[in-house]
């Protein structure tokens, strides 16, 4: 069994509404341009895993024609239909398993010109009573659980809109992001397009198309590829159940332990002292504050005060989303993928206008599902 | 050092029918998992992790894991999805394999399912095809490379399945009979198999020759059913089954391994290379998998094979890309009753996918069943009579081109 795993390289694309390429050539392209960064063929990785979805691409096996686009023609391979951070934490196992040193995860969609993703998400919902009513979706869930955190901590709709500007702002100086806003303003935020109160238009996360791509290896192997690995020390994915009314959307429980499991594998015991920056995978901006309140990086409520003194800037105490976040992009089943790949250019220092100054531990979320019923949390370190 | 990993529980939720329009996804899953644990002592919450899978588009319901949660007893628990076609099944087991191999959990439970009865399996598969009959509808009609498959799949799948069955009779040497042949043997399998869809006790290849031809030379008899149904597996860690005290009727996991070819059809088009019969990526996993496993002669050391084949002719194809039968030389052991039930080479006792097919189930079914038979628990007379020391399960998928391959065995390979 291998006993560390590291990431050793990492690419996006730049993430558009209208990409002017298929999907089978955008992926080949970033692929063949990261084994080219690293000096590298196809050759040399053991095993491929592709996170797409069979909905998202509009076809059924859709790898049928995407897996040779990663390089993966006469190799071993496999795909996970979910999230691209849970295709890196099934990569992540088999290095451990010791039966493979180097893995190349790919994620990606075209949710920016292809399909809406609103309409996609409503096909995971309970096909007899929830989704011929409308009532629950993954925006009127968003607002349920906005309002119940607004009433709880007094969290007004322009601590909402502070957040969203702050991430607009970062998403603006990452070169990769597909949503670019001149000047963002709270009065912008405020005057954007109602969709379920207090979730606006400004508030929901940029459907995009675009993918990414992240190798990962063992300790063995790693210096083949770089001097500076990023290695996962932590990991944790947990469910919740599925129907809204028996879930805690405040305390969003399982969020919480995947987190507690990952800190506890990558040996934190303070999350919000030992921890550098988060990426976090949010739908919505409002998801913002819960989520990280739920992996233990703010006190239960502090949004208010996190947003007043600026601490989830990238000069604040404990950024969250330097990159923007989804806010500037979400290529849904690259997303998490994405904030891994974000993670590592912060600790290898390669984040460019968006880095945080000194940043070691970082720690890496992704959703699935209504409601983020499905969670993934990485820890990684340089 | 690597982290042996055993079968230790064969759940299904019944017999494999047609059409349950009495249930749902999530209570389609259910049952197979409650029979699953009800074979061991385990509590459900002993589970550690949960992996799951089906295709999808056949149902219309996106990642339809989220909403049975509550149902297969993922909340509250690590759960991931896998989803590759035809090699679905196989591809969530091998995922679970690679849960407690990692070392990150040592109890997890493999889910694979298919409702087929929620839409049409047929329109499923043209869901393949669609996109690029839609760029001919749009750009006119352009039958060169992938495109063609629009042309070829006429029939969903079976269109391009004809050209590979003509294909490995050309090769073989064989006839149109000797897939009515295998097609016979394995509805009459099924029969024995309390589990299987299409059950035809003493079904003969006069039976199969009767059937209408769709594509020559596929008749319908050589085609597999859509069925409804789900398999669970449970999986464990060395330690934790000799905690349990059940070493003795396991199945360890002695090689796996997966792999991609191109999309085929595409290229017979064009007239190149790529033979849909050929399946040189199955020949490459099944050499890697047996190494894995400590297996130098499998045709000695493997005592009954579980093959994935949508139609007939594939019966006879995969046992010689396996490595079990010379290549061209399984018509030939088809005639000499080698591959009954106990005969030299048991093939598909189950009755295989052409007797049982539901679709996200069916590769996990293959590997479902060579559990059963290393621990001997076959039921109904589907058992083989020997011992079975090794047996290895084939999965097949994709526009011909993806394959798992599974070595199972009564004893861990030594570390």
């Amino acid at each position: 069994m291998n006993e560390r795993v590291a990431i050793v390289g990492y690419k996006q694309t730049k993430h558009t509404f209208d990409s002017p390429v298929a999907r089978e050539r955008m992926i080949y392209e970033l692929v063949k341009a990261l084994f080219a960064e690293l000096g590298i063929t196809r050759d040399d990785i053991d095993t491929f895993i592709l996170a797409s979805n069979d909905f998202t691409d509009g076809r059924t096996i859709s790898e049928v024609f995407t897996v040779p686009r990663i390089g993966a023609y006469m190799k071993d391979e496999t795909k996970v239909e979910s999230d691209g951070l849970s295709a890196a934490l099934y990569a992540y196992m088999r290095i451990l398993s010791g039966l493979y040193e180097t893995a190349l995860v790919v994620g990606f969609s075209m949710a920016g010109s292809e399909f809406r993703a609103p309409l996609i998400q409503s096909y995971t919902l309970d096909p007899v009573y929830e989704r011929p009513r409308g009532i629950i979706n993954y925006y009127s869930i968003a607002a349920l659980q906005a309002n119940a955190y607004m009433r709880k901590y007094k969290f007004t709709e322009e601590d909402l809109a502070q957040l969203t500007v702050k991430n607009l702002e970062n998403a603006n100086n990452n070169p990769y992001a597909a949503r670019k806003e001149e000047n963002p303003s709270i009065d912008k935020v405020l005057g954007s397009k109602p969709l379920y109160l207090p979730i606006r238009q400004a508030h929901v996360s940029a459907y995009a198309d675009g993918a990414c791509a992240v190798i990962l290896s063992s300790k063995k192997m790693a210096k083949k590829f770089t001097n500076k690995p990023v290695w996962i020390d932590g990991v944790g994915h947990f469910m919740d159940t599925y129907y809204i009314g028996d879930r805690d959307l405040l305390a969003m429980e399982h969020l919480s332990a995947a987190a507690k499991k990952a800190y506890k594998m990558a040996g934190i015991k303070n999350p919000k002292k030992e921890i550098d920056l988060a990426e976090i995978h949010t739908n919505f901006s409002s998801e913002e504050p819960v989520f990280a309140e739920a992996m233990g990086l703010f006190k239960p409520g502090s949004g208010k005060d996190v947003v007043k003194n600026g601490e989830s800037r990238i000069d604040g105490a404990l950024p969250i989303n330097p990159s923007g976040g989804p806010l500037g992009a979400n290529p849904i089943n690259a997303t998490g993928l994405i904030r891994l790949a974000e993670a590592s250019a912060q600790l290898r220092n390669e984040a460019g206008k968006n880095q945080v100054k000194g940043a070691k531990t970082a720690v890496v979320h992704a959703q699935d599902g209504p409601g983020a019923q499905l969670n993934t949390v990485f820890v990684v370190r340089r | 050092m690597k982290r042996n990993v055993a079968i230790i529980s064969v759940g299904y939720n019944g017999r494999f029918v047609s059409k349950r329009p009495d249930i749902n996804i999530p209570e389609l899953i259910q049952p197979a998992v409650a029979n699953a644990i009800s074979k061991t002592k385990l509590k459900p919450e002993q589970i550690d992790a949960y992996v799951v899978g089906n295709m999808h588009t056949f149902e219309g319901v996106n990642q339809p894991h989220l909403w049975a949660s509550d149902h297969f007893g993922g909340a509250g628990k690590p759960v991931m999805r896998i989803a590759t076609g035809g090699t679905t099944g196989a591809s969530v087991f091998q995922a679970a394999y690679y849960h407690v191999a990692s070392g990150l959990y040592d109890v997890v439970m493999a889910i694979g399912w298919e409702k087929h009865d929620e839409g049409d399996a047929q329109v499923g598969l043209m869901g393949i095809l669609l996109p690029e009959a839609f760029s001919m509808f749009n750009f006119g009609p352009d039958m060169s490379g992938e495109r063609g498959i629009a042309g070829l799949g006429g029939g969903g799948s079976t269109g391009g399945a004809a050209f590979q069955a003509m294909s490995y009779l050309t090769k073989a040497n064989a006839g149109i009979e000797h897939i009515d042949r295998i097609a016979a043997l394995m509805r009459s399998n099924a029969a024995k198999n309390p589990y299987a869809h299409l059950q035809q006790p003493g079904c003969t290849e006069a039976d199969i020759a009767k059937t209408p031809i769709i594509s020559y030379p596929l008749r319908y008899g050589h085609t597999c059913p859509t069925s409804c149904g789900a398999i669970a597996l449970i999986l464990a860690s060395e330690e934790k089954a000799k905690k349990f005290g059940i070493t003795d009727r396991v199945a360890w996991v002695k090689g796996l391994g997966s792999g991609s070819s191109d999309a085929a059809t595409g290229n017979i088009i064009e007239g190149q290379i790529t033979d849909p019969a050929e399946q040189y990526m199955c020949k490459v996993v099944a050499k890697k998998v047996y190494a894995m496993a400590g297996i130098k002669d499998p045709k000695k050391e493997i005592q009954v094979a579980e093959v994935y084949s949508g139609f007939s002719h594939q019966d006879l194809m995969w046992p010689e890309r396996l490595g079990l039968v010379d290549e061209g030389k399984s018509p030939e052991m088809l005639d000499k009753g080698a591959f009954a039930i106990d005969g030299e080479l048991p093939l598909n006792p189950s009755g295989g996918v052409t007797s049982t097919n539901a679709i996200g189930a069916s590769a996990m079914v293959r590997v479902g069943e060579a559990a059963l038979q290393v621990m001997g628990l076959a039921e109904g007379g589907h058992q083989v009579p020997r011992k079975v020391e090794n047996a290895v399960a084939h999965g097949w998928g994709g526009l011909f081109q993806f394959v798992t391959v599974t070595v199972l065995g009564r004893t861990p390979v030594k570390k």
